[in-house]
């Protein structure tokens, strides 16, 4: 019965699984085969990778491209897990009134549409000269009513004892979260690390609007370029799209074993 | 104890923020650097947005050395963007008042040029005395006339033609002659009988896009809406024989539905459909499948059954526009004027390496123009496409094209399932109505 | 005592001050002045103060109202699927005797990584009128002509809502994985010894302790879905009609597609975010937080 049941979970998840890496596997092939091909949804590995990936490199500079995206990935997760979790941490662990009231505010700004801020947010930051800077294109989302909530709902399982314990120690608030709230909540600092990346890797819309010159374009701007001509070259795109999620899965497999061994034990 | 923690984080905090603070000047400072380089060596820098950069970025390429012929000192610098990109930037733009970061030249898409200048008035240079607009095919300035000024120079045209198969309709029993002058109803009997005897579909349909029904419409001399932008879709012969036909080809079974762009060029690339019928800038897909080739011809779009009509329309095409608030003005409009807007030479090499096609009616004679297919059988395609160019009817595109395309989508499903026609009409000329009051 | 509550409170504002501040500049200073634009009305830079007409617009156009219709039902119907499916998912895949678990991890979550475009290109190709999945049903007998997925209104529903809940599943795995990392093994361990079934330790240890994640990606998901934007664009660009048109979508046709109008499109946004408000409010009562 038990191995039933086993067999019954593995064929549940390698069911996930292929569904799951379908698209993934097309897009792989997708990089090796003419667009026409594509487009006539050829579904095995053809010769044209180098071809389509010396157009790439020809049409584009990816190099510019990846290190505008990873400056504006890098700073903008570490800055959103430090402030985010300092929010999170302090509206759950000092809980007063006037703190849920200004939370239940916050989240209001999560519900806003971007595209209905996009116009007053530009004009603010041309008023403070920088518009084509990664600053600009970091600073609105570097504090998020999202990444709080996330925090927040997950120190409602962090155990307070181990405060309690630290004070005893005389270890001073702020040493507090540094050395014991941090490293507890490994796990979630790693999960809200990956989604951070990801948002920040893959956001489009202020990123287009924020940044003006061809040198400063994020790697997503000039994939969306590439797949707007008249006659768009899918193979061209298969690279280009291979390129820029690799980073993503990166940080995921890096970050993923957090999963594993993130055992709340390792501070006991 | 604590207020050196809070201390330290806030130092930390400060830290990160110069750090950004300091990737934004390096980058300004990237940016001076560049102009004073530029001031040195005295050349005057044009930028300019487009979206494609194998094609109009292509065009302006060329333009550049052309016009660097006579001005060493020009230099000109293109940013690449998505279509629907661009035009999102461009409103954030406009619309907050900011005119940082704008370029000095706009590729703006036909239908939207009347948005533009109306919503966004003294924005736009005005090139009525710039160029001799003569020397274009009427239909494409007509596009650009708002209130009598010309707020653009002309640039590439989507004329249309009927891309076929010849193999397949001579398998069926047609030859060349029997696609001449044909109206929608013969081009469905055809069809039929390219089905029945090929198996191939004759065309795609695909209800998500008003491609046909802008090229039925223009053939005809209409539109969605009139020219003082009310819609016009009742009391409209037409537009009610547009939508006849539209009906005519979902019902025959000769067209093969498909939902999207790639999924269109995909038919035609494998072979199964018959012919296209789309913008002369439609050859480079076309032409794309290397195997087909000499089996395509390209012949006249069938016509309307309504005075009229004739067998030639367009689809697609967009201008160059100049900012009037630009430091650049003058320079990047006679930049455009001596370019694009009056040289044969223009045409012809952007014709020849990159396959695009304007309305400048001195390149038409050209030896470029009168280049033969091999693809095409042997055919002198531009030649056939700029010769419909100059029957096109011209129409005034007006403001609201995208909301009156989209109130008749939200009803086509229902006139497609076989509503009264009449009802349908006046049913989407309420909803036109309620969007744009 | 009294003083001790206070210290703790002030120590509190620390924490909280600075990210609160961001949030305020970078959020609510753009959205008030949205909010005045949403009295007024106009066409790109020639604007005029309507006082409530947008808000009296909103009800009485067809458009919104569809587009209202089409949002609540992909909320009403994928975000329970999506949000079971990555809460057990989770659950099987936390198990620690469970072999390949890295591997079905990360396949799981990698939709959420792929780009749009190619997701777009490929689903396509998927419902294409002789794409792979017509082929199949085919040639198994299931139907006997091929199905018009994307043209016919019911069905372009369900392939949206099978598109958001492929690429968002792995997503909302990632949050439980995490949380489930905050229970303690024990628990599972006593249960066990208790003679407890893995089912049962399902319902009545993981889900009651995963709550607070389990209220938190449901408001998430009402969030998103009420924002829902890329799928419909990429995959049916509202139709047929405007069968599958989201209220995002219609934000973005008003502000960037039509004449623009960011008046009535700022009075389009605020509709959004009363909506999402209600709606969490009511989540956040259902799930019993004691706030």
């Amino acid at each position: 019965m038990k191995r039933l049941t086993t067999a019954g979970v593995h064929l549940f998840l390698i069911l996930a699984s292929v569904v799951s890496l379908f698209p993934f596997v097309w897009m792989l092939i997708g990089m090796t085969n003419s667009s026409s091909d594509i487009l006539k949804g050829r579904f095995s590995i053809g010769s044209k990778l180098m071809d389509n990936v010396h157009k790439l490199m020809e049409m584009t500079n990816l190099g510019a491209a990846s290190w505008n995206s990873a400056v504006i990935a890098i700073i903008g997760t570490f800055g959103t897990l430090l402030l985010s979790s300092m929010a999170g941490y302090g509206f759950e662990i000092y809980q007063s009134k006037g703190k849920s009231r200004l939370f239940g505010l916050l989240m209001l700004s999560m519900m806003m549409p971007f595209a209905a801020v996009m116009i007053p947010l530009f004009r603010m930051f041309s008023d403070m000269g920088l518009l084509n800077t990664p600053t600009a294109v970091v600073m609105p989302t570097i504090t998020t009513a999202f990444m709080i909530f996330f925090f927040l709902q997950n120190t409602k399982s962090f155990p307070r004892e181990l405060l309690q314990a630290g004070r005893v120690d005389g270890l001073t608030e702020w040493q507090l979260f540094t050395r014991i709230y941090m490293p507890t909540m490994k796990p979630t600092y790693a999960a809200a690390a990956i989604i951070t990346f990801m948002n920040y890797w893959n956001s489009f819309l202020w990123p287009l609007i924020a940044l003006q010159t061809q040198e400063k374009k994020t790697l997503p701007l000039v994939v969306s370029s590439l797949a707007s001509s008249y006659n768009p070259d899918y193979g061209i795109i298969m690279v280009a799209i291979v390129i820029t999620t690799l980073p993503s899965i990166l940080i995921f497999f890096l970050l993923q074993k957090q999963f594993v061994q993130g055992m709340l034990g390792s501070v006991k | 104890m604590a207020k050196k923690k809070w201390l330290s984080v806030f130092v930390l905090v400060t830290m990160a923020a110069s750090l950004l603070a300091g990737c934004g000047s390096s980058g300004s400072e990237s940016k001076t650097a560049e102009g004073k380089e530029a001031g040195n060596s005295s050349k005057k820098k044009v930028v300019a947005w487009a979206w494609d950069p194998s094609f109009n970025g292509a065009a302006l390429k060329i333009a550049k050395e052309l016009y660097q012929k006579e001005h060493p000192d020009f230099d000109l610098e293109v940013v690449d963007m998505a279509k629907a990109d661009l035009e999102q930037k461009l409103n954030t733009n406009l619309a907050s008042g900011v005119k940082e970061g704008l370029p000095d030249i706009l590729l703006v898409n036909d239908p939207n040029i009347q948005k533009y200048v109306t919503a966004y008035p003294n924005t736009f240079a005005d090139f009525t005395d710039k160029v001799d607009f003569t020397k274009f095919s009427p239909y494409k300035v007509e596009a650009l006339k708002i209130d009598n000024k010309i707020y653009g120079v002309p640039f590439d045209i989507g004329v249309t033609g009927m891309f076929y198969r010849s193999d397949y309709l001579e398998q069926a029993g047609y030859t060349a002659k029997d696609l001449e002058n044909i109206t929608w109803d013969q081009y469905i009997e055809i069809g039929k009988k390219v089905k029945e005897k090929t198996g191939k579909y004759m065309t795609t349909i695909n209800p998500n896009d008003e491609a046909l029904t802008s090229i039925l419409l223009q053939s005809a001399g209409s539109w969605y809406i009139t020219p003082d932008n009310k819609g016009n879709f009742v009391n409209n012969p037409a537009m009610t024989e547009t939508l006849r036909v539209y009906k005519a080809i979902a019902d025959s079974g000769i067209a093969k539905p498909v939902t999207g762009w790639s999924e269109f060029v995909g038919s035609f690339n494998a072979g199964d459909v018959a012919t296209v019928v789309s913008g002369v800038w439609q050859v480079s897909s076309i032409m794309d499948a290397k195997d087909q080739s000499g089996k395509w011809r390209v012949a006249p779009i069938p016509r309307l059954n309504v005075s009229k009509a004739v067998n030639a329309s367009n689809e697609g095409g967009s201008s160059w526009f100049v900012f009037n608030d630009s430091a650049n003005k003058d320079l990047a409009m006679d930049f455009l004027a001596k370019t694009i807007g009056g040289s044969s030479e223009f045409y012809e090499r952007f014709l020849k390496e990159n396959g695009g096609v304007g309305s400048y009616i001195p390149a038409f004679s050209s030896e470029a123009y009168g280049q033969k297919s091999d693809f095409f059988g042997g055919q002198s395609i531009y030649r056939d496409f700029t010769k419909w160019s100059t029957e096109v009817p011209g129409i005034t595109l007006g403001m609201y094209t995208q909301e009156a395309k989209d109130a008749l989508k939200n009803e086509l499903p229902n006139i497609l399932q076989g509503a009264d026609l009449t009802k349908s009409l006046a049913n989407i000329q309420t909803l036109f109505e309620q969007q744009v009051h | 005592m009294e003083r001790k509550w206070n210290k703790s409170t002030l120590m509190g504002w620390q924490f909280v001050a600075l990210p609160s501040a961001l949030i305020i500049i970078f959020s609510f200073y753009p959205m008030l002045q949205s909010l005045l634009l949403s009295f007024q009305s106009g066409k790109g830079t020639v604007y005029h103060y309507v006082g409530l007409d947008n808000y009296v617009r909103l009800f009485s156009d067809p458009m919104f109202k569809q587009a209202v219709l089409n949002t609540l039902l992909y909320l009403i119907i994928q975000v329970p699927i999506m949000l079971m499916l990555g809460l057990v998912i989770a659950h099987l895949l936390n198990n620690p005797k469970l072999r390949f678990k890295g591997f079905y991890r990360t396949a799981i979550f990698l939709p959420c990584v792929t780009s749009l475009v190619s997701y777009a290109v490929l689903f396509k190709s998927i419902f294409a009128v002789d794409g792979i999945l017509n082929q199949m049903l085919l040639s198994l007998h299931l139907i006997h002509e091929p199905i018009a997925w994307l043209m016919d209104p019911i069905w372009a529903r369900v392939v949206i809502i099978t598109a958001i809940t492929w690429r968002w599943t792995g997503y909302n795995m990632i949050f439980y994985l995490s949380a489930m990392q905050n229970i303690d093994p024990s628990i599972y361990e006593a249960a066990s010894i208790d003679g407890a079934s893995k089912t049962r330790q399902f319902f009545n240890i993981t889900v009651p302790m995963l709550k607070p994640i389990i209220l938190f990606t449901a408001i998430i998901s009402t969030n998103g879905t009420l924002q829902l934007f890329d799928e419909v664009v990429n995959l049916t660009k509202g139709g047929p009609g405007n069968a599958t048109m989201t209220i995002s979508q219609y934000i973005y046709n008003l502000s960037f597609v039509y004449t623009p109008n960011f008046g009535y499109a700022a009075t389009v946004s605020y509709a959004i975010v009363i909506m999402v408000a209600v709606l969490a409010l009511l989540q956040l009562k259902v799930g019993g937080e004691k706030r």
